[in-house]
């Protein structure tokens, strides 16, 4: 693709709103999200060159117009293909009015080519261009994204795949999905909000009447007792999301539910479906009502085939899963916000324009003392029946059954945790006191539905990664908050409050220790290098970003094996500006 | 590229004030974040059973980052028609430090009185210790002492139960003591004043919410004997339709 062309497609879409809005409405999704998505034979064009082109330009979101961040005039942003071994060469040039950057999402490449500003290079001035150049040693489903501002929630985000050196996809065809949340709020807006006026965006807080109705169904006791730590903690069970669906759209593919992105399927054939969380704020739980899904990559990263129902996706993760839909008939891709405040949909099918039933949003979830860090406390109790090993055990689903396997230990249930005397300062307003592994759990709302959900403790990497030593030395840092001053940080300090990186030794092998000390779910990101989650399976499975539930502890083996200076933060886009970010430096 | 004199460049600046990035004419990857926000928690109208109108306000504004803030707060009141001037019941200039997640510690300087041209001011420094206490209770208490060197503590405190997602009602209670007798401002020590209100809250948006209500304000103790001795009356209802407005 040369700039020319895109000029001119600018161009062009900029007139279609001013003289036929109904002609720019063929340009809302990304051209690479064709229904037909991609067959096992198709050749790839990988270019030698790729120019990639940022743009402010007004584009049809749903059914309104907003002034996206384009790339090549798409949001999403085209889909990037490469391949395994080539050299890629992104030329990236910014007709914004302020500096931009792409940051390859998941991808191992020399630090000055990650693009974040300030820890990699110094961004993409307007009008200049910088030129990415890394050897691509790996594949699988990624993505890339801005890492400057809060770019990303304007729509600077695309596909990033990554073809194996054989070629083989493991399917007949393949689609690629991009989830992601648009709001129509200017993103300072959103955070300024989130600054000022805790609860914001959430229109699902418990009311008086609830409390009445569980007084009445439960006693006064018992409500009074649920009520109390809460009220203790001056936190809200109800508060998941901090954005939610009453601001955002959620995308699949820059198209909304009314839009309804399609994907065609010849019925018998594997469709692999390369999933992507590329939301700034959103998780979500993911499903084909009336279909298996097998999921066999995590992070672009090959694992042992699971198949599973329903699997939820953390911000800036990514599943691949393959499905083989046998009947001639539409399925629903449902993809709902963790907070049920929202959700979109799109539709395999066998022929364009069907569809099939669209669920109902699902009962707001609460949290429940497992979060607070009293989990083993609160087990002990009345809410064992909650314990999801529990309900498990009484499904009859067949492939539930392993499930029952007894719990490995893990390593990290051996670590004991250490809290500064202190607390962790007026940035935080929680301790986990006794934080738990909650790799087996599969997450809030999710703990009671009556078919498989993915956990983390599923996951077995598909091979033995190259670095099988022992750890030589531990890290430990915890995921901190104030929700009331919306603060997060690491160990209680944002960025601007710590004097210097976290620092690993080159070649060394490390244990991170984390432990959640908030109420809300954290998806941290290390850049640079992969990060072996310790699940009690073996090979482990690698990730790029694990998601942590309050009052979680998880441990995870890094090879630091690229020198330079690396982010490493909280991928929720509001938790990072307001501090939940570290360097990483590997010297 | 300039990959390698990055890598010298961190080497050799091994002190960066920064938490670790790498060049000094590089941008932050996160800045420090300052905003502000004027809030007027109460903006209303109160038709006591005096059958007198008021106009009273009840706000604050502040600017700053999470930990220090510049924070002014004032409330007042002006009867509706009597020819006399605004109440001012306190401006305050304060600065704000959060001592613990859900607290702040504010120290400033106030004035009050009557805002005509003749009127004498009250002028004082003030502490108050502002947040939320367990259960959610927004609280403010302030410690006040002025020229004459009279101590004065007033509490306000804030309770709100959600009826549905955009509505709330609001109990509300203020009380003022007086540590000392001041003969200027004729005041007697001990606990002097409770105001005790009720509001439902409804938001159009979350900047913008109508309310009504009504209060009960009683004098107590020395100042309520005071009062009767001159005559007055020790309490007052009313009722009053306003808004909870911020940007």
């Amino acid at each position: 693709m040369s700039n020319e062309f895109n000029k001119g497609r600018r161009k062009f879409i900029k007139s279609a709103f001013t003289v036929a809005s109904a002609l720019a409405i063929a340009k809302v999704a990304p051209t690479w999200a064709a229904p037909q998505g991609r067959s096992f034979k198709d050749q790839i064009l990988t270019n030698d060159e790729i120019d990639l082109t940022i743009a402010k330009s007004p584009l049809l979101v749903g059914n309104k117009v907003g002034a996206p961040i384009t790339i090549n005039g798409q949001m999403p942003g085209p889909l990037i293909r490469l391949k395994e071994g080539q050299r890629a060469k992104l030329n990236v040039t910014n007709r914004l009015s302020e500096d931009t950057s792409i940051h390859w999402h998941g991808i191992i490449l020399p630090e000055n080519m990650d693009g974040v500003p300030g820890v990699s290079f110094e961004g993409i001035k307007p009008g200049r261009t910088f030129k990415y150049r890394y050897d691509v040693e790996q594949n699988g489903t990624y993505w890339y994204h801005s890492h400057s501002g809060l770019q990303e929630q304007l729509g600077h985000l695309g596909p990033l795949v990554i073809e194996p050196k054989d070629g083989d996809i493991g399917a007949d065809r393949e689609h690629t999905i991009i989830l992601s949340d648009w709001t129509f709020e200017d993103p300072d807006t959103v955070f300024r909000n989130l600054k000022v006026a805790e609860g914001y965006y959430n229109y699902q807080k418990r009311t008086i009447f609830e409390t009445f109705e569980d007084v009445r169904q439960q006693g006064l006791e018992k409500t009074w007792k649920q009520r109390e730590m809460w009220g203790q903690m001056r936190m809200s069970p109800r508060d998941i999301a901090d954005v939610t669906g009453s601001t955002y759209t959620y995308l699949m593919n820059g198209r909304d539910s009314q839009m309804n992105w399609s994907a065609l399927f010849k019925p018998g054939e594997k469709v692999r479906l390369r999933i992507i969380n590329g939301s700034a704020m959103s998780f979500f739980d993911v499903r084909i009502p009336g279909l298996e899904m097998t999921v066999v990559a995590a992070d672009g990263q090959p694992v042992k085939p699971v198949p599973v129902d329903e699997f939820r996706i953390g911000v800036a993760e990514t599943y691949d899963v393959i499905v083989q839909p046998k009947q001639n008939k539409p399925y629903t891709i449902y993809a709902e916000s963790f907070d049920r405040s929202g959700y979109v949909r799109g539709t395999l099918t066998p022929e364009l324009g069907l569809e099939a039933e669209v669920p109902e949003l699902r009962q707001v979830p609460e949290r429940g003392m497992a979060a607070m860090g009293m989990g083993a406390m609160a087990m002990s109790g009345d809410m064992k029946g909650n314990s999801m090993n529990m309900k498990h055990m009484g499904g009859n689903n067949s492939h539930m059954t392993h499930k029952m396997t007894h719990k490995k230990e893990l390593p990290v249930e051996n670590i004991k945790i250490k809290h500064r005397e202190s607390g962790h300062g007026a940035g935080a307003a929680m301790i986990a006191t006794n934080p738990v592994s909650r790799l087996h759990e599969p997450g809030i709302g999710l703990e009671d539905v009556d078919h498989k959900v993915l956990v983390y403790t599923d996951l077995v990497g598909a091979h033995e990664w190259p670095d099988t030593r022992e750890p030589e030395r531990q890290i430990e840092l915890h995921l901190t908050g104030n929700m009331e001053r919306y603060m997060w940080s690491f160990d209680g300090s944002k960025f601007t409050e710590v004097d210097g990186p976290v620092q690993f030794h080159h070649g060394e092998r490390l244990r991170l220790v984390m432990v959640n000390d908030t109420m809300m779910d954290h998806p941290i990101h290390l850049h640079g290098m992969w990060m072996e989650l310790e699940n009690g399976q073996y090979p482990r499975p690698r990730k790029h970003t694990i998601s942590l539930k309050p009052s979680e502890k998880v441990s995870l083996l890094i090879t630091a094996d690229a020198p330079g200076s690396w982010a490493f933060h909280c991928h929720l886009l509001y938790h990072m500006k307001a501090g939940m970010f570290r360097v990483v430096n590997v010297a | 590229m300039y990959g390698k004199s990055l890598l010298v460049g961190a080497a050799l600046l091994p002190g960066l004030a920064v938490a670790g990035h790498a060049k000094e004419d590089w941008p932050e990857p996160v800045k420090e974040y300052y905003t502000g926000q004027v809030l007027f928690d109460r903006l209303e109208l109160t038709r006591t059973n005096e059958e007198e109108n008021l106009a009273v306000w009840d706000m604050m504004a502040w600017y700053g980052g999470d930990y220090h803030r510049a924070v002014f707060k004032s409330e007042g009141e002006n009867v509706q028609d009597d020819g006399e001037p605004t109440d001012l019941e306190s401006a305050e200039l304060l600065y704000g430090y959060l001592v613990s997640p859900f607290w702040s510690f504010q120290a400033g300087i106030g004035t009050r009185g009557t805002l005509s041209s003749d009127a004498s001011m009250e002028n004082y420094a003030v502490v108050s210790f502002m947040g939320l206490a367990p259960y959610w209770f927004e609280m403010d208490n302030s410690l006040m002492v002025n020229e004459e060197g009279d101590v004065q503590f007033v509490s306000e405190t804030e309770y709100e139960w959600q009826l549905t997602q955009t509505s709330y009602l609001q109990p509300r209670i203020e009380f003022t003591a007086n540590l000392t007798d001041s003969d200027k401002y004729e005041r007697q020590s001990g606990l002097s004043n409770l105001r005790v209100g009720l509001r439902y809250r409804h938001e159009i948006s979350r900047e913008f919410a109508p309310y009504i209500g009504v209060y009960w304000n009683g004098a107590l103790g020395n100042t309520a004997d005071e009062m009767k001795r001159m005559g007055e009356d020790t309490t007052e209802t009313g009722v009053v339709l306003g808004a909870r407005v911020w940007f």
